[in-house]
């Protein structure tokens, strides 16, 4: 089993987040995590590269135990396991094409020329490449989670965290950044854990689904689970009703 | 008087010194993350380069700009006594001394704080509360290594250089002046400042500048890195630096003259 949570628990301060939380996710899957704002759910995938240290509990990730790594030792982790932030987090100061470079050139020894090269190769997958000298604040939203997703796969990943991918982004942008994640699990077998609460996003790409809600997982399951469930927080978040007996 | 009332102001005075000595812990925490990257080399030498570009090529107008000035305004203040006391002679000894020594590093240090070491808290604070430095750590790129290290060496390096062009802008500034206020010829000035002054003076002010610059390097690394709390952390960040370093300067000004004689 590729990934795996344990029991986590995360608070901060008096705020408990997670609440002995445990799941599997299995080899290449399109792995969603949903749930309300302030669920948990950046928190939880955050835990699994090292940028959150869970309170108590274990994350396994291709059978390494991985909470507990140093900073240095999770290096190798991050190299296997990318992330795409919510707000891309490109840096302001390097172009599009420097910010994809920048782990080429940092981790395959590459020249800062031969590293720009390939990152631009890189940017025309995400069909940047005509946006591979501009500086990240000349572009849109949706723009900057392309080159941010050029940029994670530089290293190519067996693993992808997806924090928000299509949230603040036009309709047809959320649905193209939908099937570009949909085919790097299905061309390339990568395993893509997505947190999301975009429901087209969850019902058209998701293999399966695990529903946080109020530190503990509501619901775990197919879409098709998730549609006809009985249980009404679930229901409610699903059909996205304002009424309901789910506490946001 | 309530319990309270009696000892809030002693319960203030502990926070403060509690305080400082968090940051300063932190900074020397910071200082020796930041060298253990030297030994082997973990320095990104395009970023490093990157930085001597931007903090000092970028910064010669400026540092041009207050030597020359501070160099002319040193000789109008003394062309009264000068004058008054016959005192054309040590006109060129007493500008270049005082400069190489003192003003030279310290107003330099000063300007170099208020552009260099203000922008770089200002955008390591925004990287951290837009998260790029997580995003760095998600590259499996050290934050240390990548942004802090060659900051500090950037900052040392260019500010002993820029202080060294200081100087000489300052004197030539002061040398102009004297020919034209005090109708003392360059050199004259020259004549009275070369056989009173020794490599000591030069290098007093050098090892003061180094010192300086770590100052502001680490301060506004510190600061920066200690972001909390949005665009308005930001700006506490960079208030906090600009405040920290100036305060470090002086206090390291007034030792190391003391040591440094």
């Amino acid at each position: 089993m590729p990934i795996v949570f344990e029991n986590i628990h995360k608070a901060f301060g008096d705020k408990v987040i997670l609440d002995g939380v445990d799941f599997r996710i299995d080899d290449g899957e399109c792995f969603f995590i949903v749930g309300a704002s302030g669920a948990g759910k950046s928190v939880m995938i955050k835990h699994l590269i090292g940028l959150l240290r869970p309170d108590q509990g274990e994350i396994y990730l291709d059978g390494e135990e991985v909470s507990r790594l140093s900073e240095r030792d999770l290096y190798p982790v991050r190299k296997k396991c990318a992330m795409v932030f919510q707000n891309a987090t490109l840096f302001d100061s390097m172009t599009c094409a420097e910010n994809v470079a920048l782990p080429l050139r940092k981790h395959t020894g590459r020249s800062h020329g031969q590293a720009l090269e390939a990152a631009r190769e890189r940017l025309e997958l995400v069909h940047m490449q005509d946006f591979a000298d501009s500086y990240p604040a000349e572009l849109g939203d949706g723009m900057k989670k392309r080159v941010a997703i050029a940029r994670a796969l530089t290293l190519d990943p067996r693993y992808v965290l997806f924090d928000e991918p299509t949230t603040s982004l036009d309709p047809v942008s959320a649905r193209r950044t939908d099937a570009l994640i949909r085919s790097l699990c299905d061309d390339l077998g990568v395993t893509s854990v997505v947190v999301s609460h975009d429901l087209v996003s969850i019902f058209s790409i998701a293999d399966r689904i695990a529903m946080l809600y109020k530190g503990h997982l509501r619901m775990l399951g197919t879409p098709k689970e998730f549609q006809e469930t009985d249980d009404p927080v679930v229901r409610q978040f699903v059909r996205g009703e304002a009424e309901g007996p789910m506490d946001v | 008087m309530s319990r309270e009332t009696l000892f809030a102001l002693p319960a203030r005075v502990g926070a403060g010194i509690l305080s400082v000595a968090d940051q300063v812990g932190g900074m020397t925490l910071l200082l020796g993350q930041a060298l253990r990257r030297l030994f082997p080399p973990r320095v990104d030498r395009y970023e490093l380069v990157r930085n001597l570009h931007r903090m000092g090529v970028q910064s010669l107008p400026i540092v041009i700009a207050t030597a020359a000035f501070t160099g002319a305004i040193m000789v109008i203040q003394a062309a009264p006594l000068v004058i008054r006391f016959n005192a054309r002679a040590f006109i060129g000894w007493g500008a270049s001394f005082v400069t190489f020594r003192e003003v030279g590093p310290l107003l330099i240090a000063l300007m170099f704080n208020g552009r260099v070491g203000a922008n770089n808290a200002a955008e390591l604070g925004t990287m951290v509360v837009t998260e790029q430095v997580d995003g760095l750590r998600a590259l499996a790129i050290d934050p240390i290594g990548y942004l802090v290290t060659p900051r500090i060496l950037a900052m040392v390096v260019m500010i002993v250089a820029l202080t060294v062009l200081g100087d000489g802008v300052a004197v030539i500034g002061s040398m102009i002046t004297g020919d034209l206020l005090l109708d003392v010829h360059p050199r004259t000035f020259i004549a009275s400042a070369l056989p009173m002054l020794g490599p000591w003076d030069v290098i007093v002010g050098l090892i003061k500048s180094a010192i300086f610059g770590l100052m502001i390097a680490l301060t506004s690394c510190y600061f920066g890195l200690s972001t909390r709390g949005g665009a308005p952390g930001v700006g506490r960040s960079v208030n906090a630096s600009v405040v920290a370093a100036a305060s470090g300067i002086f206090v390291a000004d007034y030792l190391s003259t003391f040591v440094l004689g």
